[in-house]
């Protein structure tokens, strides 16, 4: 926390205001390649489906290039199902289907020519439980650029990921240990460097902080403002603070039922973080925050 | 302190004296433990005794002979048993271990014919191994005139244990956790790199200990070799794949029919050395079990 290089105001609402950025959705002109910059994702009528279920209906939203997107809501309204569209995790679910488009950088993610394996490298992701591999905590790190063959001093990649991470004072001396050896906390922020090392776009966290205490959390929010600099973040989180500490955008989802008794997930209100939480326009998003809810 | 105090009625911690059923399952359970160990002693002491007087250098130096039984050895019946199980190991672990990763990590359980797989398995794993002796007498060889050599051997007692590597496979894959397999496609590994780099190491301890004790079980048949020709008395060590051969069950059980007293030494001793054998492997994979064993 005391890293000179982190200037970062403690509220994350503070720069809020100062930082919107352009999320209109651009015209045909625009060049379609991957490497575009603004607005990351588009999303329009998403729906995903498990099987004939509708896990989730009609999403629309943008995720801002070099934004901390927060997704909210009560349990089960579909934000990991989301969040795992980003990425194509839930190509992984057997029975598993996404309709409607979401376009990445104006490229359609969806697309059939779009390999998932260059998705995921390019959207990396952070789980709720941290998941290291059973090997070193340099291995461990290492993993992600070998397999995407990248070639170069395998070092430097290490200690910049890790240093990135705000770990590598922590584990420098021990960086050939078994990553199992660290703290749920070490763990979670390894698991972030790793997803750096592989130079990702876009980084995805579902519940990154719901198994660590409050000073882990703490490290992995100013983390996140850190990383904003140079990556787009979207969070799935059930700490309302934490939505309000760190994030730009908040999307807040809810579960309706609709006429046939199904429950599906909806995305009720998006907007800018602050309002959100000072001025929702939804009756539901306001009791959802101020705890009325459920 | 004193507020912490509690009145001593409050809490009731002393014991109350288990019941009589807690104890009596405890007893039931070191007994049938007892039972088992207190055998397993009396064999191994019966043998060593038995066959004492004949472990010495001779009988792995010397070649099996129906007239000098106080001379004969077991060679031909040791190089044979490590040239099967050798030669089995190549054929049927790296089949077992990809058809187990086929299932686990490919087949798509909805689809009739992966189910229809899998239960064809758990059965052929309790197939009688004197059926693939016939099998292999059958088809390999007759049918496919491999006659009745190493590989003829090697090939059955494969098909015989690929079951059980395949079964004990899955069950070490399947112990790697989901997590493992979603943070390293999460990182943009293919599912090869995935299965290659992250599932497999995980689960070499599982996969190891299966296997050994399935090629266990191979060197201790002697059903399917009956069928497919081991012959007795053969003086030689075999030459290649394509020699024939004996193992030493069979060795064993020729040694135990004769009448003369010092064949039944001889076949003790030939018991002793299967049964060292048999230990070391299962060493082996303690071993390495305790070696490479994961927590997660
Ligand atoms: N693999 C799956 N197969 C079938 N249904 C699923 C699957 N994963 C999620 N669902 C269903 O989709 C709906 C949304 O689940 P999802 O996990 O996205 O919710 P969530 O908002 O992330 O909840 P939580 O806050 O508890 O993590 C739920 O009704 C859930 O039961
Ligand atoms: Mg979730």
């Amino acid at each position: 926390m005391n890293d000179p290089r982190t200037p970062i105001p403690a509220s994350g609402i503070a720069q809020i205001g100062v930082s919107v950025p352009n999320v209109s959705v651009r015209g045909p002109e625009v060049p379609r390649t991957i490497e575009a910059l603004d607005p990351v994702f588009t999303v329009s009528g998403l729906s995903v489906f498990y099987g004939d279920y509708e896990a989730v209906r009609g999403v629309d939203m943008t995720i801002g290039n070099r934004e901390i997107t927060a997704m909210i809501g009560p349990s089960g309204c579909g934000k990991s199902t989301v969040l795992r569209c980003f990425n194509r995790m839930n190509d992984l679910i057997p029975g598993a289907r996404a309709a409607g488009k979401i376009l990445y950088h104006n490229e359609d993610l969806y697309g059939d020519h779009v390999d998932p394996i260059e998705v995921r490298r390019r959207i990396g992701m952070v789980f709720q439980k941290p998941n290291p591999f059973p090997k070193s905590i340099y291995d461990n790190i290492a993993y992600g650029p070998r397999v995407n063959g990248v070639k170069g001093k395998m070092d430097d990649i290490v200690e910049e990921a890790l240093t990135k991470a705000a770990l590598w004072d922590e584990v420098k001396d021990k960086i050939k240990q078994n990553a199992l050896s660290l703290s749920g906390g070490q763990q979670q922020r390894l698991c972030i460097a790793r997803a750096i090392a592989v130079k990702p776009d876009v980084i995805l966290m579902d519940e990154p902080c719901s198994a660590l205490d409050p000073i882990a959390t703490t490290k992995i929010e100013d983390l996140m403002q850190e990383l904003s600099r140079d990556y787009t973040i979207v969070i799935v989180t059930h700490n309302m603070q934490q939505a309000a500490r760190v994030s730009d955008r908040t999307a807040f989802f809810t579960a309706e039922v609709d006429a046939e008794g199904v429950r599906h997930g909806r995305l009720v209100e998006f907007d800018e973080t602050s309002r959100i939480f000072t001025n929702p326009s939804d009756k539901r998003t306001e009791d959802y925050i101020t705890g009325r809810f459920g | 302190m004193a507020v912490l105090s509690t009145p001593k009625s409050a809490v009731q911690l002393a014991s109350k004296g288990r019941p009589l059923k807690e104890h009596l399952f405890r007893i039931a359970l070191l007994a049938s433990l007892a039972i088992a160990l207190v055998f397993l002693a009396m064999l191994i002491v019966y043998v060593v005794q038995e066959g004492w007087p004949r472990l010495d250098a001779t009988l792995w130096e010397n070649q099996p002979s129906i007239r000098r039984p106080e001379t004969a050895g077991i060679q031909s019946g040791i190089f044979g048993t490590l040239w099967i199980i050798g030669l089995t190991a190549l054929m049927a672990l790296p089949t077992g271990i990809l058809a187990a990763i086929y299932l686990e990590e490919y087949a798509d359980k909805s689809k009739w014919y992966n189910r229809l797989i899998e239960l064809n398995i758990s059965n052929l794993a309790a197939v009688p191994s004197i059926v693939y002796g016939i099998l292999g007498l059958g088809i390999i060889a007759r049918w496919m005139q491999f006659g009745f050599t190493i590989m003829t051997g090697a090939i059955t007692v494969s098909l015989l244990v690929l079951p059980i590597v395949i079964i004990s496979a899955r069950e070490a894959i399947r112990a790697v956790p989901p997590s493992i397999r979603e943070g390293s496609l999460a990182l943009g590994a293919t599912q090869w790199q995935t299965i290659y780099r992250q599932v497999l190491p995980a689960s070499v301890p599982g996969i190891a200990t299966g296997s050994i004790l399935a090629l266990s079980r191979a060197i201790g048949e002697a059903a399917p070799f009956l069928m497919l020709g081991a012959a007795t008395l053969v003086r030689f060590n075999p030459e290649g794949v394509w020699s024939s051969f004996s193992v030493l069950p069979i060795q064993i059980y020729s040694f135990i029919t004769r009448p003369q007293a010092e064949f039944s030494v001889l076949a003790a001793a030939a018991i002793v050395i299967l049964l060292a054998i048999l230990l070391l492997m299962n060493s082996v994979a303690i071993w390495l079990r305790n070696r490479y064993q994961k927590r997660w």
